[in-house]
């Protein structure tokens, strides 16, 4: 199945809707990564809903679709609303995050339906991703593999083993897109261990790497466009240049406010009103 | 047949399958046998080397088994058990997904290289498991069988091999599906072993038949124990002993207590494994010399069961 193109103006809007599902999401579950997830909705908003990625809601283990591997599993309650959009499961499972009676919690479940894994514990969803790509290669498939890394999930040694094979294995059907938010969870990256230059980096383990900005739908289509076609057998990583936490000013961008969404009413309230205020834009 | 290592026996039988199946993938980290060559030379689409990165080995391998592979981890056995364990733990025993471990090295079968490379504690740890099954190899008829198996399992495996070519016990037509083999029954005393530690048991049997002891002996193969052939085997065996070239806490002689204890089977239990009290294991000189050091030789475990 392929999905439909839809227009810049229309991502920006469906952005807008998946934050205040997020925000609604973690505020009513008093728990749950709004910032990490914050950071990567124009991501999987382009991915899902920007014509990027070809997938069928009504058989999501159609073996001919892209896989979406969410390697930064605490996103998942990015993830989740997204293919609700898209129509993998019903609304209401949404209301059960983290409820007694739900299907799921914080970290990705690979029960869900468009989840393909379970992942929570960083540096592991990559792996896998080399894996779908390297079976997609001795079968002859022609699908690609995407996965969402986060750019502090790139401390674990083992994405960099995963990075050497894949390109060492010319597995140029599987594009890694970093969460450059520059945020672990205590620290900025660039305090707490240095990280820079991190497309040379990607560069010198034998991969094509771009930088962009990863709010701009703009980027990020025409960085993605294309990409199943093109001619460089080596992985392609994007480092998407992104804000911790994007669309709250009080939460954005700022160390610790990692894994909690506002509890404070006050801060329940703004952190809705600034959500509200970016649907209203969206509108026009 | 001629009597060959388990790792030959294991790989030759995975490369006789994988002609026929190209499902069939060997992922292994930098590892040598004859077996593997041939694979390398004649089948090299379905051998993917991934250096020394077991962490990527089980992560790729997961990858694989969600596209329809059946893919074959290999590595030595502390490795693979352990500095991908997490990885093993996620993402095959939580997403159940059919990736078999396997390591070569039970117990101190590299008896000449140290701690690093000694298989002493990968039971205790993985046996923790949900869905991962384990396998500890008796004799090559038992690896060759096990090659077979694994490749219909639909959940995770693992596969130990011992280093050294040991004896064989087994029949080419046993059903390893049931997870222990009565090898010498009795009422009085059974010894319950496992891995390398089966042979040992058997010469312990016979030397106490010639001091008026009757002691039987049951090969555990698979864990966790299949609990119901094995308490009705034991229900009424007066005295336990368990036998392992590894770790006692979580080892074997742990997961037999588990079971006479669930099921209220009191009886007396001996325990007889590597002592780490004082650490790790820095001795050399040859298994027999370790197994003398550890009192795992033949007669240190039948004083011990005598005077115990």
């Amino acid at each position: 199945m392929f999905t439909r193109r839809r227009s810049i103006q229309e991502l920006k809007k469906k952005a807008s809707e998946i934050r205040k599902t997020v925000l609604d999401m973690c505020c009513e579950a008093r728990t749950g990564h709004v910032t990490s997830a914050f950071s990567s909705v124009e991501i999987l908003v382009a991915l899902y809903h920007g014509g990027i990625l070809r997938y069928d809601p009504a058989n999501p283990t159609w073996e001919g679709r892209d896989r979406f591997i969410m390697s930064k599993g605490q996103a998942s309650v990015l993830l989740y609303p997204v293919l609700v959009d898209v129509g993998y499961f019903p609304k209401e499972d949404i209301n059960g995050f983290c409820k007694a009676e739900g299907k799921f919690g914080v970290h990705l479940q690979h029960s869900v339906p468009g989840a393909e894994i379970t992942s929570g514990s960083l540096g592991m969803g990559f792996g896998i991703a080399t894996g779908i790509a390297m079976a997609a290669k001795l079968n002859s498939e022609l699908h690609m593999v995407y996965a969402l890394l986060g750019d502090a999930e790139c401390y674990e040694g083992s994405i960099w083993e995963a990075a050497m094979f894949a390109s060492h294995n010319r597995l140029n059907n599987l594009v890694a897109i970093v969460d450059r938010n520059y945020l672990g969870v205590t620290n900025f990256t660039e305090n707490m261990l240095e990280m820079e230059p991190v497309e040379e980096k990607w560069r010198s383990f034998g991969w094509n790497a771009a930088s962009i900005n990863g709010h701009s739908f703009k980027e990020i289509l025409h960085v993605l466009e294309g990409v199943r076609s093109r001619k460089s057998s080596k992985p392609l990583v994007v480092i998407a240049r992104t804000v911790k936490g994007k669309g709250v000013s009080f939460m954005c961008d700022k160390p610790l406010w990692h894994g909690i969404p506002p509890t404070q009413e006050k801060d329940v309230h703004s952190a809705k009103e600034e959500v509200k205020y970016l649907w209203d834009q969206s509108l026009y | 047949m001629k009597n060959i290592s388990q790792r030959d026996a294991f790989w030759d039988r995975i490369y006789e399958l994988a002609k026929e199946d190209e499902d069939i993938v060997l992922v292994v980290a930098d590892m040598g046998a004859p077996a593997l060559d041939k694979f390398r030379i004649y089948l090299s689409a379905q051998y993917i080397d991934v250096g020394i990165a077991e962490q990527q080995a089980v992560s790729l391998a997961a990858g694989l088994a969600l596209s329809g592979k059946k893919p074959f981890v290999y590595a030595i056995a502390p490795f693979v058990a352990l500095r991908c364990y997490e990885h093993t733990r996620v993402n095959l025993a939580s997403m159940n997904l059919p990736v078999t471990l396997v390591g070569v090295g039970a117990g101190v079968s590299y008896d000449d290289s140290g701690p690093t490379h000694h298989a002493v504690d990968d039971l205790s740890v993985l046996r923790i498991f949900p869905n991962l099954r384990i396998h500890n190899i008796t004799d090559s008829v038992m690896a060759r069988a096990l090659a077979d198996i694994s490749c219909k399992l639909d959940f995770p495996n693992y596969v130990r091999l011992d280093r050294k070519i040991l004896p064989t016990i087994y029949d080419e037509n046993t059903d390893f599906s049931v997870g222990l083999t009565v090898l010498v029954p009795s009422l009085d005393i059974c010894i319950v072993a496992t891995g390398n530690m089966v042979h040992r048991a058997l010469e312990v049997s016979e030397s106490l038949k010639k001091e008026g002891i009757s002691a039987g002996v049951i090969d555990i193969y698979t864990l966790p124990i299949n609990e119901d052939i094995f308490v009705d085997k034991v229900k009424d065996v007066a005295h336990i002993v368990t036998l392992e070239e590894h770790t006692l806490p979580g080892g074997l002689g742990s997961a037999v207590c588990e079971v006479l204890s669930d099921h209220q089977l009191l009886k007396p239990v001996k325990r007889i494994g590597m002592d780490f009290k004082t650490g790790y294991c820095y001795k050399y000189g040859g298994r027999d010399n370790i197994q003398l050091l550890y009192n795992l030789d033949k007669e240190s475990i039948v004083k011990t069961i005598m005077y115990n």
